[in-house]
């Protein structure tokens, strides 16, 4: 089952099921980033995928050229795809001002792809009431629009009904996750990844049928003994599940994850409770949304970190960071401490997006299982 | 927090080299009046700060683009991080010691200089204690995620003012009422209140400041042009610390009245002018001797930097003080770089261009300011559609191992030729 999820990654961005919605006539929106709700992107009757660069380590001379060699090698590798035609079958993007990379990306996007549709929401960086009556005015500016573009309505309903949808998504990739926290876990972290990638690649409903086909397979644990450690990635978006398996090969298991590519983009719900519009439960819960570094106070983040080390039973953490990522590089400092302070040591790594986890990183990854098997004894 | 660098207050270091540079203005008889006015400003600022703990006075360490016209009317002494940190690094050469302490706390190297260098002036004692740490997410990522260990490290409160991206009126509420919070946190912190007579005046002010730069900016578009290459660091610097202030009125109504008298004999900042060029980002503040000189040299004269000294359009409106503190600062050039990089944005970089009859630009390639160089290609194209020539100059605004005055020298060399050429 883990090959029907495997292969969707392989073709992205061009994959089968996208070219035959196409082909059907549907549109396909790119998103950039976790603070732009795709459900109301769903609900016009748009298939939304998320923009991401090469799975894999390349080089990234155009967008290196566009974007400058210091900005993060995320955004220029997602440029990159976009300059060579790779997401030309999009009708639309939608960004956000997250941080400065995906702001300007969405900039050289708007200017050099010129996709059809483009849209940027303020994300404010904070979550008081004033900050969710503006992500709010943004997620209704979205709507409005949307609606205009495709000269149609986005009715409650359709709201409604997408919300459903990635609820159900979010609730089978928490199921996912649950067989991650016994002693001996039944899926790895490199396989987790496979299916979280395939998550933001392919329409929720094929996702939903194909995640609660795999889960049903799910019996055995990944190995007959305890991992070595347990682990927990954290940091910038990642996308390369060799990285995480070339971590696990060496006999610990990542058990747990932070990142905009899995526990912070599905992990909380939306909440119907009846007493607002649907597009008001979706506004809310995405600024609510686990936090990504860019907000504030970074406590929250912390402490979500700190709620998932204990859930998961996590012997050390991992955090990867892509150069020029400086919102995660401005909170490691203060992230070190805390989790120093319960007893959790930390792999800070440099790297660079779609990293296979190189020859250096093995070798520190080798370090930190060692240190953390003389802590066990 | 430990850390292995130790320096001392360096506030008296920087009222020292403000008195030295005095004293050498005043021996040169082709001194400008507004050069020796500037001094004399810094000192004052550096003066109160120094003396703010022995007066009982509340001090508010800020980042850039901050809206200190707030602390001001506050009767709160304001201490510009950057500023202050990276005078003291260009008086006091200590530029590695305060990025070897921000190093120490963490800090990775692609967190930019300025921001890096800063923490580690106050990790390493160089800038005093504040009783507040007050940042926003002006102008970038990393103002935006500086605060927070700040204040770790001085163990002292903070806040943090989220200035939305885009210019709305949903937007404009949200800042006003992030302003009105943060008015709110400072009184109860500081137990002084908010003197809205005093914020009036200020603003009032502030609105003559931005007409004066604005006066400024059209006089610089004289051939030949009269403004100096420093002079652009001397006008950042008295927005940055001096927004509002009787004295800020009187520097600028200074160098107005200097540049129309040069306008009107005809004399410009360079003895031939040959070339007019247009700036992006700041350039390397340890090189603005040599930039200088290359300039005279070469007839070379910085005429317009769209995002520096180009304020945009609007008047601010003293019956509505605070809603005129955020109009402000939507209209701070910095702004046409933050916020989403339009049509509108872009014409006027071309505009610019236009109106002040540009020959070339020079783009500061800042290896550490992400945002600012993700523009390059973006602006070298626009430009190019109008047959203006970019040079883009690999630099990093303060740290002197990045690049040296021979590499800067051969390129810029090269790039007089080139426009020589044309």
């Amino acid at each position: 089952m883990l090959d029907r999820f495997r292969e969707v990654n392989e073709t992205f961005p061009k994959t089968a099921e996208i070219l035959e919605q196409k082909r059907r006539g549907r549109k396909v929106f790119g998103w950039l980033c976790t603070y732009v709700p795709e459900e109301i992107i769903h609900a016009a009757g748009i298939l939304p995928v998320r923009i991401t660069g090469h799975t894999h380590e390349t080089e990234l001379e155009d967008g290196s050229a566009y974007l400058y060699a210091n900005n993060c090698s995320f955004s220029r590798s997602c440029l990159q795809l976009g300059l060579r035609g790779e997401y030309d079958f999009l009708d639309g993007v939608v960004g956000s001002s997250t941080c400065d990379g995906a702001r300007r990306l969405f900039d050289l996007w708007r200017h050099y792809i010129k996709t059809p549709f483009n849209h940027i929401l303020t994300i404010p960086r904070k979550q008081t009431e004033e900050a969710h009556a503006l992500y709010y005015r943004q997620v209704v500016q979205l709507k409005e629009q949307l609606e205009e573009f495709l000269g149609t309505r986005i009715t409650d309903e359709a709201l409604q009904e997408s919300i459903e949808l990635y609820n159900k998504s979010r609730e089978l990739l928490k199921r996912l996750y649950d067989l991650r926290k016994p002693d001996q876990p039944l899926i790895t972290g490199a396989e987790t990844m496979e299916v979280l990638n395939a998550g933001l690649r392919m329409s929720k409903e094929l996702f939903n049928e194909y995640l609660e086909g795999f889960l049903s397979d799910l019996s055995a644990p990944v190995d007959s003994r305890r991992p070595r450690a347990r682990l927990m990635v954290s940091g910038s978006v990642l996308t390369n599940p060799e990285f995480i398996k070339s971590i696990e090969d060496q006999g610990a298991l990542v058990v747990a994850d932070e990142l905009c590519t899995s526990t912070r983009y599905w992990s909380d719900p939306v909440m119907l409770d009846g007493n607002g519009t649907p597009l008001q439960a979706i506004s809310r819960r995405y600024l609510n949304n686990f936090p990504c570094a860019r907000m504030f106070p970074s406590d929250v983040r912390f402490n979500r970190i700190l709620d998932l080390v204990r859930d998961f039973r996590v012997d050390g953490v991992i955090s990867q960071i892509i150069r020029y990522c400086v919102t995660y590089a401005h909170d490691l400092p203060l992230l070190t401490r805390r989790l120093e302070a319960q007893g959790i040591p930390i792999l800070a790594l440099d790297v660079e997006y779609g990293t296979s986890g190189s020859g250096q990183i093995q070798t520190r990854v080798q370090a930190f299982l060692e240190m953390l098997d003389a802590k066990r004894k | 927090m430990r850390h292995s660098v130790q320096l001392t207050d360096k506030l008296d270091t920087l009222i020292r080299a403000c008195g030295v540079l005095l004293r050498m203005n005043k021996a040169r008889p082709d001194a400008r009046e507004s050069e020796r006015m500037y001094y004399e400003m810094l000192s004052s600022y550096f003066v109160r700060l120094k003396n703010a703990r022995d007066e009982g006075k509340f001090v508010a360490a800020h980042t850039v683009f901050f809206p200190s016209e707030i602390l001001y009317a506050m009767d709160i002494v304001p201490m510009h991080t950057e500023t202050t940190t990276w005078m003291i690094s260009l008086f006091t050469g200590e530029c590695a010691d305060l990025l070897a302490a921000g190093s120490d706390l963490g800090l990775a190297p692609e967190i930019c200089t300025p921001h890096r260098g800063l923490a580690g002036a106050f990790a390493s004692g160089a800038l005093p204690r504040p009783d507040v740490m007050l940042w926003s997410n002006l102008i970038c990522d990393n103002t935006a995620k500086s605060g927070e260990l700040l204040m770790e490290v001085n163990q002292c409160p903070g806040f943090f003012l989220d200035h939305p991206f885009q210019h709305s009126e949903d937007e404009m509420q949200y800042l006003v009422a992030e302003l009105r919070s943060m008015v709110q946190y400072l009184e109860d912190l500081s137990g002084q209140k908010m003197d809205w007579d005093r914020l009036s005046g200020i603003v009032d002010r502030m609105d003559r400041q931005i007409e004066l730069f604005r006066e400024i900016c059209e006089l610089r578009k004289a051939v030949p042009s009269p403004f100096h290459f420093q002079g652009f660091l001397e006008l950042l610097t008295i927005d940055y610390l001096f927004p509002g202030q009787p004295a800020a009125i009187d520097y600028l109504e200074t160098v107005r009245q200097e540049l129309a008298e040069k306008v009107a004999s005809g004399q410009g900042a360079v003895s031939d002018e040959r070339f007019r060029l247009m700036s992006f980002f700041i350039p390397p503040m340890y090189l603005i001797g040599f930039l200088e000189r290359i300039s005279q040299e070469y007839g070379a004269v910085s005429v317009v930097e769209p995002f520096f000294t180009f304020w945009g359009e609007g008047r601010l409106d003293p019956s509505k003080p605070l809603e005129s503190v955020a109009e402000k600062s939507y209209m701070l050039p910095e702004m046409r770089m933050y916020g989403p990089l339009d049509d509108r944005a872009l014409k006027s970089i071309v505009g610019c261009a236009n109106d002040y009859k540009v020959d070339g630009a020079i783009y500061y390639a800042d290896i550490g300011c992400r945002h600012t160089c993700a523009t390059i290609k973006l602006f070298k194209d626009v430009l190019h559609d109008v047959d203006v020539p970019v040079l883009t100059l690999d630099c990093d605004v303060v740290d002197p191992t990045v690049t040296s005055e021979e590499e800067m020298r051969e390129k810029l060399e090269q790039f007089f030729e080139l426009l020589e050429d044309r």
